[in-house]
């Protein structure tokens, strides 16, 4: 019980626009594709929905051909980024219009309707039309239009992208309650990480219309497999550094920043690498202590699996939402860090700017990439 | 603020363009009122004339609205290959000189032309010089106007909008009847107003088809060149004030839709 897409590629105009994506999602999850705009996500969802013809490859699910169906034969619903609601049409005109166009009975238009309508808290709003409605509102509205229908998969394109934080908050909560209470197969657009790691039970990266990396969202978010997904998925922290030592028991020594890491992430061959550090995963301990120089990072690493890390000065503090605050270190070689941490911390401790600090960072939380595109892909003989 | 020379030109200009283009209007309006043109209206010959011409003019809008339509929403939802090189063949008749339309309309349903002998023999069915044939040239030289209208009606539809009812589950029939029309009908009923004043004021294809016939502009030229202002007169403002009846209707529309 499989959505497949087997080297699915797309031209138009005789340019790639998709070029051999494949996957395979099981009946029920929700892929999110993350991209930049102009990606190739959109046309990604319009091929699946069939909205696209001159495409090539496969497309199935569970066993059946959708590339045979048209796209009013399969059994897709497409929120559209703008929602695309029917402006000359009420709410209710807007959602019974594809059971309309189906010839479902009228008692069954009625029942479903009223269902759904209840289901997404827009019974009220029924007689009015898009115009009439805020954002948010059109949203449910459209998402409304497409489940009435009981979609085997739904494709929502950026459905969060116009609406404000608050609404995007409280659609998102209630886009994966009913995904998950209907085990509709979800394909999901943003180009919003935040969105991607809580929507998605997995992660589709897609640039200039391929598929860089796809995986769970822990595993795209920790272990990115180029510095464009890292970079992407905001790890914030992707410095160059250098192998120095492959220590066995899967650990690697890496220089970078003027100090060296133990790394338990690391490419088997290769020694120029990307080292990615999350800004969540850095902790910040304090200013620097009397004992640091006790024992040295390397053994310290060794000991612990814990990177100590100093020399960092505090260059500015930025707050965040809620009670986080991101702070930006740089040490005398003129590098950066960026880190989380709690104001409330930051306040206790009398952390100011210019302040010298200490920081940890666990061994398996340095992830290092090849820095030679190449070496990501094909192993030298 | 200093006047600027450019600023005096502009007026100028705009002052010279202001006196030629209302001198007709008012030369018409005096020589109406001089040949007391409005009770020249009011005589039965130019009772049938009109009549005629808005007959003639109401049937080829109807026949120009249907195939306009389609062959915009063709241009527009249905390019293929040689679609640009047929799009330009369909809106020769806008650039065409109507003469020259009237000509060829001549050569294809005349008793001896391409269709018209044909049709002739078979079923004895004479085109030229009918209501018929004043249809049949209004119809030709209207049909490209409709057809832009309506490509460009159907052009201001989001695409999101036909996928959108496409991903519903509506077929295409069920798409532009739902969906395209009802969201373009401003700009259509704009462009059937525009083709029906077009229509009510052909001349050239249409009087080289009429042969006996008459419309209210082939009439305003016979009486105009006979010597007989009067009717001319009367004809003339009634044709103004329809063309200044359709372009504020057209305006109006455009504003309801902003």
């Amino acid at each position: 019980m499989t959505l497949i897409l087997d080297k699915v590629s797309l031209n138009i105009d005789r340019h790639p626009i998709l070029e051999q994506i494949s996957f395979r999602l099981p009946i029920g999850q929700s892929l999110v594709v993350l991209g930049n705009s102009g990606a190739g996500k959109s046309k990604l969802l319009e091929v699946v929905a069939g909205l696209r013809s001159n495409q090539s490859g496969k497309i199935s699910y569970d066993g059946r051909d959708l590339g045979a169906l048209s796209p009013q034969e399969r059994k897709i619903g497409f929120v559209f980024q703008n929602y695309a609601l029917f402006p000359h049409m009420t709410a209710e005109a807007n959602i019974t219009f594809g059971l309309q166009a189906r010839q479902a009975p009228v008692l069954e238009q009625a029942k479903w309707l009223k269902a759904v309508a209840a289901e997404l808290k827009i019974d009220h709003l029924l007689q009015r039309f898009p115009a009439e409605l805020s954002g948010g509102q059109q949203q449910r509205v459209a998402l409304a239009r497409c489940m009435v229908l009981r979609p085997e998969v739904l494709l929502l394109d950026e459905p969060l992208s116009a609406l404000d934080a608050a609404s995007r908050e409280r659609l998102a909560l209630l886009m994966k309650k009913i995904q998950k209470k209907y085990q509709v197969t979800m394909l999901y657009v943003t180009h919003d990480h935040n969105e991607a790691r809580y929507m998605g039970d997995q992660v589709l990266v897609l640039d200039q219309g391929r598929v860089v990396q796809m995986g769970k969202p822990e595993e795209i978010f920790s272990r990115p497999v180029t510095r464009f997904v890292a970079h992407f998925t905001a790890t914030r922290n992707i410095l160059p550094g250098r192998i120095r030592e492959r220590c066995g028991e899967g650990g690697a020594l890496v220089e970078v920043a003027g100090t060296q890491l133990l790394s338990t992430s690391f490419p088997d061959w290769g020694e120029d690498v990307w080292v990615c550090m999350r800004p969540e995963h850095v902790s910040l301990i304090g200013t620097v202590s009397e004992n640091s120089d006790e024992m040295s990072g390397e053994t310290f690493a060794k000991t612990s699996g814990e990177n100590l890390i100093s020399g960092y000065r505090i260059c500015q503090v930025i707050p965040q939402s809620g009670a986080a605050v991101l702070i930006e270190l740089m040490n005398r070689a003129e590098q950066r860090l960026m880190v989380f941490a709690s104001s409330r911390r930051i306040e206790d401790q009398g952390l100011l700017v210019n302040t010298e600090v200490e920081l940890v960072v666990a061994a398996r939380h340095v992830h290092c990439l090849p820095r030679q595109p190449e070496d990501i892909y094909c192993r030298p003989e | 603020m200093k006047t600027s020379g450019f600023s005096v030109l502009m007026t100028l200009v705009v002052l010279v363009a202001g006196l030629f283009f209302g001198s007709p209007f008012a030369a018409l309006l005096r020589s109406f009122v001089a040949t007391d043109g409005l009770a020249q209206l009011l005589d039965r010959q130019v009772l049938v004339v009109v009549a005629t011409s808005l007959i003639t003019a109401l049937l080829a809008t109807g026949l120009a609205a249907v195939v306009g339509i389609v062959l915009g929403y063709h241009f527009t939802f249905r390019k293929q290959v040689g679609s640009r090189w047929l799009k330009t063949f369909f809106s020769l008749p806008l650039v065409l000189p109507p003469s020259a339309a009237g000509y060829m309309l001549l050569l294809a349903f005349g008793r001896y032309g391409l269709i018209g002998a044909p049709l002739y023999q078979a079923f004895s069915l004479q085109i030229m010089f009918t209501m018929t044939a004043l249809v049949l040239a209004q119809f030709f030289v209207i049909t490209p106007l409709m057809m832009q209208a309506a490509s460009s009606a159907f052009q201001q539809v989001p695409e999101s909008l036909v996928k959108a009812s496409h991903s519903l589950g509506a077929d295409e029939y069920t798409t532009f009847v739902k969906v395209l029309l009802p969201l373009s009908r401003p700009v259509l009923v704009a462009g059937v107003i525009t083709a029906f004043a077009r229509a009510i004021g052909e001349f050239g294809a249409t009087m080289m088809v009429a042969g006996r016939l008459k419309t209210i502009p082939i009439m305003i030229y016979s009486k105009a060149m006979g010597g007989d202002a009067g009717v001319a007169d009367g004809l003339s403002l009634l044709l103004v004030l329809l063309s200044f009846l359709v372009l504020l209707l057209v305006n109006l529309l455009g504003e309801s839709r902003r």
